[in-house]
């Protein structure tokens, strides 16, 4: 596919007068223009924009008013979706309120379970102008976009050259054409953006550490700007988790909870004990007050592909164990904004940046060492743990056995994301693609099982209110029974996928990490 | 992807002008559409204002010297390419008969298009050959314009014999035949409509008319609904299209 050429007029004077001048001269024929009010949206980790797409919903300012749903490539220019949307309607907050239309499963996929959010909204005037060829064919389009951000100043005007395929030619000499004749400089990005810079905007959230420790630092330091980096992560997910924006807010929140938990577990010789303990306690009581309300979103984000392992004729039979799952995540959220507006909380929340900026006046008694040393030993701990644990699992150990070795698996993960900068980057991603594959079969197992117990608790709570059709409870029971079959495979491929975790080669990776002598790995 | 073929034994019955209106139609839905124009003629490359020329000519294509990728050309409306017809495209038959696996090669062609479209259209000529059996081994369903007379019925007939004869041929292929250029006002349309309906049920229900509005597609040079989208044809052609995917 042909890439478009995006390019900004730096020119002085009138930029819509100077292009028109130009088009006139490279013989462009206009053959649309339009005011309309684009409002950009995106997923808060800005997930449409970061795989070179843009959706936004274009109102005409005249005419009929009836919305259209955009969705584009920012590189070929191409449509991926256009779908007009029904006049008075909300717009599309979730995959599930996309219009059924061709691409829109594609952009389903993408957004998964994020909420669209407006992430700038401008006043455009558009106009489309073509260049023809001796049949009249269009061989290339232009787009000349003069936009406004709502409350701001314009935006430099845009000009899009979209070629049309099988005519790149025409496009090039075209762009050339209009480069020698008004100061236009290439513009990398796409107008959205433009008007999210113009407008302050906030960085999209990301999920991901993108921890770069000083490998020269002490412990305390390093210690301290994980921590630091993780309260940010608490602090920018604390509000979608207080509205309820999206499950991925609490999700990301809760992962950073759990990190700084394993962190502080980690700091052992860091911090000093009294300190540890007692942010150890708020953080597991944060953890715990989080626990409902991300259980009952993972049943429902689970559901549709629960209902999918039943013939098509009994999902239905599902829709009151929907409902009631609807209803306990209501409560459960409830119950965790109340806990979120709590003196505890806000004491956590006052106290904990406090403790992270301040001097440790005590500390552990290899705060002084360098991060990478302390970090190291943490590692090879973890490490040993999980080999010296995963090799005692056999086919006759008990559940209880492989669950452990998952949290021992998450301690390690969590050392490997929070330090890894401190260590041997290339060595730190083959070691945490290596514990993925063991972690996803481990997770398997134990998501399995505890959905399996989670819907008999249903069933039961069903069955308490009286008013369940058997035809449910049966649905439920095809559910479980899939749940059970998908735990017996990953329990069947545990053996597999440990070995690969505990290969010679990634045992040196391992070791190349913790630095220790060949004969003294676990 | 699917792959769709407008083909009729017998000419002029309108299958260029269903493949260039139901794919115009299809990409307005905002499917991913490509007609390939496989007919010498290039009237569907006409309408589109494309040059009917491919580098290498079919023998380029035929013989894996081009991917037919390269061969594209956008047309003037959104997610609607095409594959320009050539005149040594009058030779398809000798040149499938020196490749290797003759019946299977259109489809290899399309195969690296597969995640770039959602249907295709192969807008054929008006023949029974060894290209013919190309497009219905590489096709999901023909689509068929029958207009409402004697001879035109009797084609129907001898491609559904074709069909019945040649199972290895045609595999998966379904045959949609729907009326064609269909005059209300003459006595004859009407009576054979309703003879070949009850001859074959399962014919589409829609019916296209012998409209102004499609001739003047060559004066446009477009698709009916870019330059008459209340006109009945333009309306029988989204009614069609609607029932073609409704059966597919």
């Amino acid at each position: 596919m042909s890439e478009l050429q995006r390019f900004e007029v730096v020119a002085d004077g009138d930029p819509e007068a100077l292009l028109a001048a130009v088009a006139e001269r490279a013989g462009l024929v206009a053959v649309a223009s339009v005011a309309a009010r684009r409002v950009f949206l995106d997923t808060p980790d800005g997930r449409l924009g970061a795989t070179g797409t843009t959706l936004e919903i274009r109102t005409p300012v005249r005419g009929r008013k009836a919305s259209t749903l955009l969705w584009t490539s920012v590189v070929s220019g191409d449509s991926l979706a256009a779908v007009e949307l029904t006049v008075g309607a909300d717009p599309p907050r979730f995959a599930s309120d996309l219009p059924d239309a061709s691409g829109s499963r594609r952009l389903a996929d993408l957004i998964e379970m994020r909420a669209l959010v407006a992430q700038a909204e401008v006043m455009s005037r558009l106009t489309t102008l073509v260049l023809l060829d001796g049949e009249g064919k269009t061989t290339v389009r232009v787009l000349l976009d003069h936009s406004t951000p709502l409350g701001r100043a314009p935006l430099p005007s845009v000009v899009e050259l979209l070629p049309v395929r099988g005519y790149g030619r025409e496009a090039t000499a075209l762009g050339e054409l209009l480069a020698a004749q008004v100061t236009l400089r290439p513009l990398p990005l796409p107008l959205v953006d433009l008007a999210r810079q113009a407008l302050g905007s906030p960085a999209y959230l990301s999920s991901k550490l993108r921890l770069a420790l000083d490998r020269n630092a002490d412990a305390e330091t390093a210690w301290r700007t994980v921590l630091v980096t993780l309260n940010a992560t608490m602090t920018d997910n604390l509000e979608g988790t207080r509205t309820d924006a999206d499950s991925e807010f609490l999700h990301d929140f809760r992962v950073a909870v759990r990190r700084t938990r394993s962190v502080l577990q980690e700091g052992v010789d860091v911090l000093a004990p009294d300190a540890r303990d007692r942010w150890r306690g708020e953080f597991k009581w944060l953890g715990d007050i989080t626990t409902p309300t991300r259980d009952a979103d993972v049943h429902l984000l689970d559901l549709p592909a629960l209902m999918a392992t039943l013939p098509p004729e009994r999902a239905a039979d599902l829709s009151p164990l929907r409902d009631l799952l609807i209803d306990r995540q209501r409560r459960s959220h409830e119950q965790l904004v109340a806990d979120l507006a709590s003196d505890r909380y806000a004491s956590l929340v006052e106290q904990w940046p406090d403790f992270l900026e301040g001097p440790w006046v005590e500390t552990g008694p290899e705060a002084n060492e360098r991060g990478n040393l302390v970090a190291a030993q943490r590692l090879a701990k973890a490490w040993k743990r999980v080999v010296r644990d995963g090799r005692r699992i056999d086919e006759g150990s008990l559940a209880e056995a492989l669950h452990d070795l998952r949290k021992d698996a998450k301690r390690l993960r969590y050392l490997l994301e929070c330090f890894g900068s401190l260590l041997d980057p290339q060595q730190v991603a083959m070691a945490v693609k290596a514990l993925k594959g063991l972690q996803d079969c481990l997770g398997e197992f134990q998501d399995t099982e505890v959905q399996a117990v989670a819907l008999a608790g249903f069933a039961d709570a069903l069955l308490a209110r009286g008013d369940v059709a058997a035809a449910t409870l049966l649905a439920m029971g095809g559910v479980v029974e899939h749940l059970d079959d998908r735990g017996r495979t990953a329990r069947h491929r545990f053996a597999e996928r440990f070995a690969t975790f505990d290969h010679p080669d990634i045992r040196r990776v391992f070791r190349r990490l913790i630095d220790i002598p060949e004969d003294t790995d676990g | 992807m699917k792959i769709l073929a407008t083909y009729n034994i017998k000419g002029g019955v309108g299958k260029t002008a269903a493949a260039v209106n139901l794919a115009h139609r299809a990409a307005s839905e905002g499917h991913r559409v490509l007609v390939w124009d496989l007919d010498p003629q290039g009237a569907a490359t006409f309408y589109f204002r494309v040059k009917p020329k491919v580098k290498g000519g079919g023998e380029a294509l035929v013989q894996g010297r081009r991917e037919l990728d390269r061969a594209i050309k956008g047309t003037d409306f959104d997610n609607l390419d095409l594959v320009p017809a050539d005149f040594s495209y009058r030779n398809l038959d000798l040149l499938l008969d020196e490749a290797k696996k003759p019946l299977g090669r259109l489809g290899k062609l399309l195969a690296p298009l597969r995640g770039d479209y959602d249907y295709v259209f192969l807008d054929c000529p008006p023949s029974i050959s060894l290209a013919s059996e190309a497009v219905f081994r590489a096709s999901d369903a023909l689509i068929v314009p029958v207009v409402p007379t004697t001879l035109s019925a009797r084609t129907f007939d001898q491609l559904e014999a074709f069909v019945a004869d040649n199972p290895d041929v045609v595999k998966k292929l379904r045959i949609l035949g729907f009326f064609s250029m269909v005059d209300a006002r003459k006595r004859l349309h009407r009576e054979q409509v309703e003879d070949l309906r009850s001859k074959w049920p399962e014919l589409l229900s829609t019916q296209v008319p012998s409209a102004t509005d499609v001739e003047r597609m060559g004066v446009h040079r477009g698709p009916v609904a870019a330059f008459a989208p209340s006109s009945r044809a333009a309306k029988a052609f989204a009614a069609l299209w609607t029932e073609i995917t409704a059966r597919l």
